[in-house]
This record gives C-alpha cells, sequence and structure tokens, in this order.
C-alpha cells in the first residue's frame, strides 16, 4: 500500500478537515484575532492533522507490509493468517477475520480431501494385495496343470500387470513418503524384471544384453523394477516384425552419478512425439497405431523417478531404436543398514 | 527329503502351494491355526519355513522375530505387499529371502532349493563319475587332466547334477540361467547343452547328458 493510494483513499476526509480548517481561519480573523495567533494556530492544525494521517497510515502500512511478505514467503499460502499478528484497527481486524475465517475453511476442505485421498489409497494398495491372493493362487494352479496351465498363466500375468500399474499409480501420486532409498544393486533388480517376464520374452525372441549392471544405485529396489518392468514391457509392445528383436540395459558409472540406458531396436517414437512421452494420457503415433496404449505408463514411469530424484530422458529415432536414460545421483548420506 | 512348514492363511493358496513343493520332492506340512502358532512351528520340524505376511490376527514378521529367538530354521518370507520397507523389515529380522507374490512357481522353487542348499553348508566341491566337480571354479578335474567349462555350462551341469538321475526341465534350467543374470534363449540353451554333452564326450563321460521329448534333461 503506497501512501499516494492511501492518500487518495482518505482525499474526502482531507477535503473536510481542510475546509473545516479554512472556515476556522476565515472566522478567527473575522472575529478580530491577532495574526500571529491565527498563524500558530494555523501550524498547530496543520501538523496535527498531518499527525493522525501519517499515524493512521504507518500502523496500516506495518500490517499490509507483513502479510504481503508472509505470503511471499509461505508454502501454503491458505495458511497466512497464522503468520501475521492480528491488526489493532477496526478495518483491519474485519478484515483479520475474514482471512482467519476463509483460510480455516481452506485448511479444512484441504485436509479433508488430503484425508479422502490417503484413505482411497489406502484402499487401493490393501485390494491390490487382496486380488493378488488369487492371481497367486491361480498361477499357482495352472502351473500344476502342466502344459495346459501356461496358456491361462500367460494372461493372468497380464492382469498381475495391469493390477501394478493401479498400485503405482497410486503411489506416484501420494504425497507421502512411502518409499526407501537404499543401495541396490542395478543386477538384481533387473534380474526380477527378466525373471517376471522371462515366458514372453521367450516367446518372442527377444535378445537381451546387460552390461556394468553389476553397481550399486540409491533408490527403492520395488519403485526401480517397476519402472524397468513398464520399459521393458513398452519394448515389447511396439518391435518392428522385420529385425530380430533385441534390448540392451547398460550401466555407466560417473564420478558423480550412475546412467542406466535401457534401448530398444524397436519401432521407435517419432521426433515430433518425443518431447510428450511422459505426459500423462500422451499415446502419439505408435498409441493410435496399437489399442493398447492408456497413455498412462511412461507417466507413472516419470513421476516415480521425480519422486525417488532419478532424472529420466528419452532418446529415439523412428524406425530404428527407443533409448530411456535414468540419472541416479550419488547421495551416501542416505545409506540404510538393513542387515 | 526336505520339510517345508507352509504358515499361510489363505485356503487355496495353501493347498497350490502343497502340490507344488510335492510334485517337486519336498514335504510340505502347514499350520491352521494363527493364534499363537510358536510351538506349532518349532515342534514341526521343518527344514525351511515359508511364511507369509499377512495372517489373520498377526503379522508374519512378528512370527518371524519369534522364530528366530529360538530357532535357526531358514524362512522364506512370501507376501503379496510389494514395498520395500516390508523387504527391509523382514531381512533384518533374520528372513532367508523375500518373494513377492504372485511369483512365478519355478522360481519359488528355486529359491527354496537354494536357501536350503546354504543352510546345510554345501560343499562346494562334489564328485560326478569319479571326477571332482569345482563349482566355484567351474572345473571338473579327474584323470585325464582338467576340463574347464563356461559359466553357463557350469549352471547347467550343476542343475542336473543337484537331481542326477532325475528329469530336469529347460523351464527349470532356463530359470537357473537366468536367475544368475544369464539371459539366453532357447537356441542358446539347446546349444549350450550340446555343447556341454559334447565337452563331457571328449573328457571321456559318453552319454552323460540324456534328453527326454517334452519333458527334459537327465544327468546319467
Amino acid at each position: 500500500m503506497s501512501f499516494s493510494r492511501f492518500f487518495r483513499d482518505r482525499l474526502p476526509a482531507v477535503c473536510i478537515y481542510t475546509a473545516v480548517f479554512l472556515l476556522a481561519m476565515v472566522f478567527m480573523q473575522a472575529s478580530g484575532s491577532d495574526i500571529h495567533g491565527t498563524i500558530i494556530v494555523g501550524i498547530i492544525f496543520i501538523a496535527g492533522g498531518a499527525a493522525i494521517l501519517s499515524w493512521d497510515y504507518l500502523r496500516r502500512c506495518d500490517f499490509y507490509k507483513r502479510a504481503f511478505k508472509a505470503i511471499e514467503i509461505a508454502d501454503q499460502k491458505y495458511l497466512v493468517s497464522e503468520m501475521v499478528p492480528e491488526p489493532e484497527f477496526a478495518d483491519g481486524e474485519a478484515v483479520y477475520q475474514l482471512l482467519a475465517e476463509a483460510c480455516r475453511d481452506m485448511y479444512e476442505k484441504v485436509a479433508e480431501q488430503k484425508r479422502i485421498s490417503t484413505e482411497f489409497r489406502e484402499y487401493i494398495e490393501l485390494w491390490v494385495h487382496e486380488i493378488k491372493l488369487p492371481v497367486s493362487g491361480l498361477l499357482l494352479m495352472c502351473h500344476n496343470d502342466g502344459e495346459a496351465g501356461e496358456r491361462y498363466a500367460a494372461q493372468i500375468r497380464r492382469i498381475d500387470d495391469y493390477i501394478e500399474n493401479v498400485l503405482f499409480y497410486a503411489r506416484s501420486e501420494n504425497a507421502e513418503k512411502d518409499y526407501i532409498i537404499k543401495e541396490v544393486c542395478l543386477q538384481k533388480v533387473f534380474g526380477s524384471v527378466a525373471m517376471k517376464n522371462m515366458e514372453t520374452l521367450h516367446e518372442r525372441g527377444v535378445s537381451i544384453v546387460t552390461e556394468g549392471l553389476d553397481t550399486d544405485v540409491m533408490t527403492d529396489s520395488k519403485w526401480l523394477e517397476y519402472i524397468l518392468g513398464q520399459l521393458l514391457s513398452n519394448s515389447m509392445k511396439y518391435f518392428r516384425p522385420d529385425c530380430e528383436p533385441e534390448i540392451s540395459v547398460k550401466a555407466e558409472v560417473l564420478p558423480d552419478r550412475t546412467e542406466l540406458r535401457f534401448r530398444d531396436n524397436g519401432a521407435g517414437i517419432s521426433a515430433s512425439d518425443l518431447p510428450y512421452i511422459f505426459e500423462k494420457s500422451f499415446t502419439g503415433e505408435n498409441g493410435r497405431d496399437s489399442s493398447h496404449s492408456t497413455g498412462m505408463g511412461l507417466f507413472i514411469v516419470r513421476s516415480l523417478c521425480d519422486r525417488l530424484g532419478h532424472s529420466i530422458s528419452a532418446d529415439s529415432e523412428k524406425g530404428s531404436f527407443t533409448e530411456i536414460k535414468i540419472t541416479f545421483g550419488k547421495d551416501t548420506h542416505l545409506q540404510i543398514d538393513c542387515g | 527329503m526336505s520339510r517345508i512348514l507352509l504358515i499361510e492363511d489363505d485356503i487355496p493358496i495353501r493347498q497350490e502351494l502343497s502340490e507344488l513343493l510335492r510334485n517337486a520332492g519336498y514335504e510340505a506340512v502347514y499350520i491352521t491355526d494363527f493364534t499363537a502358532p510358536l510351538p506349532e512351528i518349532l515342534s514341526a520340524q521343518a527344514d525351511l519355513i515359508l511364511l507369509d505376511i499377512n495372517l489373520p490376527g498377526i503379522n508374519g514378521e512378528q512370527i518371524l522375530r519369534e522364530i528366530r529367538r529360538s530357532s535357526e530354521t531358514p524362512v522364506i518370507m512370501v507376501t503379496s505387499r510389494t514395498s520395500e520397507l516390508d523387504e527391509v523389515l523382514s531381512m533384518s529380522y533374520g528372513a532367508d529371502d523375500y518373494i513377492t507374490k504372485p511369483y512365478n512357481p519355478t522360481i519359488l522353487l528355486l529359491r527354496i532349493s537354494a536357501v536350503l542348499k546354504r543352510s546345510r553348508d554345501t560343499v562346494t566341491n562334489t564328485t560326478y563319475r569319479g571326477l571332482t566337480v569345482d563349482i566355484a571354479k567351474g572345473s571338473l578335474t579327474g584323470q585325464k587332466g582338467e576340463l574347464i567349462l563356461t559359466k553357463n555350462e557350469m549352471l547347467i551341469f550343476r542343475t542336473l547334477l543337484e537331481k542326477q538321475g532325475g528329469i530336469v526341465s529347460r523351464d527349470e534350467l532356463m530359470t537357473t540361467l537366468w536367475d544368475n543374470a544369464e539371459y539366453i534363449n532357447d537356441n542358446a540353451l539347446t546349444v549350450n547343452i550340446s555343447r556341454l554333452r559334447t565337452k563331457l564326450a571328449d573328457f571321456g563321460c559318453e552319454n552323460a547328458i540324456e534328453t527326454r521329448k517334452k519333458q527334459g534333461y537327465i544327468l546319467l
């Protein structure tokens, strides 16, 4: 609040005061007062008026300055009423009360929504664990039935993949920290992903090349497993029919980071689509060509990477290859001793 | 025959798991009362315990801690909870392995046999037809000298040797190889087996590996 704005606001009052003051002066002169006396009274009134105006301005200015400052630095701006002292002037009090009321309501709404979304996520987690029981039962039955069961097992594994998507979508959208970052061996993580997809990889005749995976990175192994699983299933969706499918997974340890490159020799992504592949619900040319794309996979992957603090980028050439690069930082102070 | 104790409350899974284990040559026992399971668990005298985390009224991690107070029996945690926290907790309470549901049954069997082997302080050196097998070194030693096998060949040979005289399916061999970060395909497996056969034959072990159509291989 600038003084000029404040002064304009007080202009009617100032005008009335000036008019009254001038009238008083004229009256004093007319009633035959001494000119010096009139001038002294005049100065006193002008000084008094200026003092009232400045005092009024300063105390308001102080409150609003603090309020603006508070809102500027606040992380959650709707908590601003908690951060400024209650003003001691009438209109300020009214504004403060309104603000406090609005903030409290906002806070309650936010808390309510947080609670709802947490409960929803918890239910999803619970539901995922529940549905995994019959899925496990079915897979065991298929295995026990021998060759005949394998046909069903493939479909059940698809169901399991979709269930994982829901679980990790819920996790990626959740503000709470439900991951643990510790030293994880890339070989172990990629190993379980490869194992999980062994049947499908064999069926498609995919060759797998790995290099340098025998190294540790700081991450959550379960999350990384899901991320690599997504990349693998993406690669398998878009292989070219005219060449031998190959997936190569290579890690390179650099002084300040470790880079993991997940590359396939599949259909690739056109240059116009490439910048958007990590966006929510983006399907692009490849997605339109096949009906099985929801545009969620890579979006979830990026969200998970963001949460874990890994950076992720993609490089591709249409009809030639796609390479996804995940960069792991080296922050050793996060180590957890897990016996 | 190793005895495996199942602590699992989901009845269909328990049944199928028992069948899976019995088919794989293990003795499967299970408990049905989870209110105070410890005495029953200990009296089962199992060689290995498969322990679920979500049990009615009790947490598997809690049971694991109680087991560890009085017993060193190997425990594999089996759970549908895919969170790092559960795994870290379980391992710190003394679990020997941690597998998430739904698991690939072949992998589960592989892990079970790996944990059992570890708990029995297996000697890395065994013998085959009078040859000394050094698994760590990847070699067979006999009167003719030393036969060096590649990593893949050794993995195949070891798997066959463990079940000598019994059928080992291609799936089992493949799973073992993949579990050891050798991501070979079907053709490569065939090539590896025939190379192993030739190597063994050249070393004086004729007809060591027999093929059973549609079933697998037997090391004679």
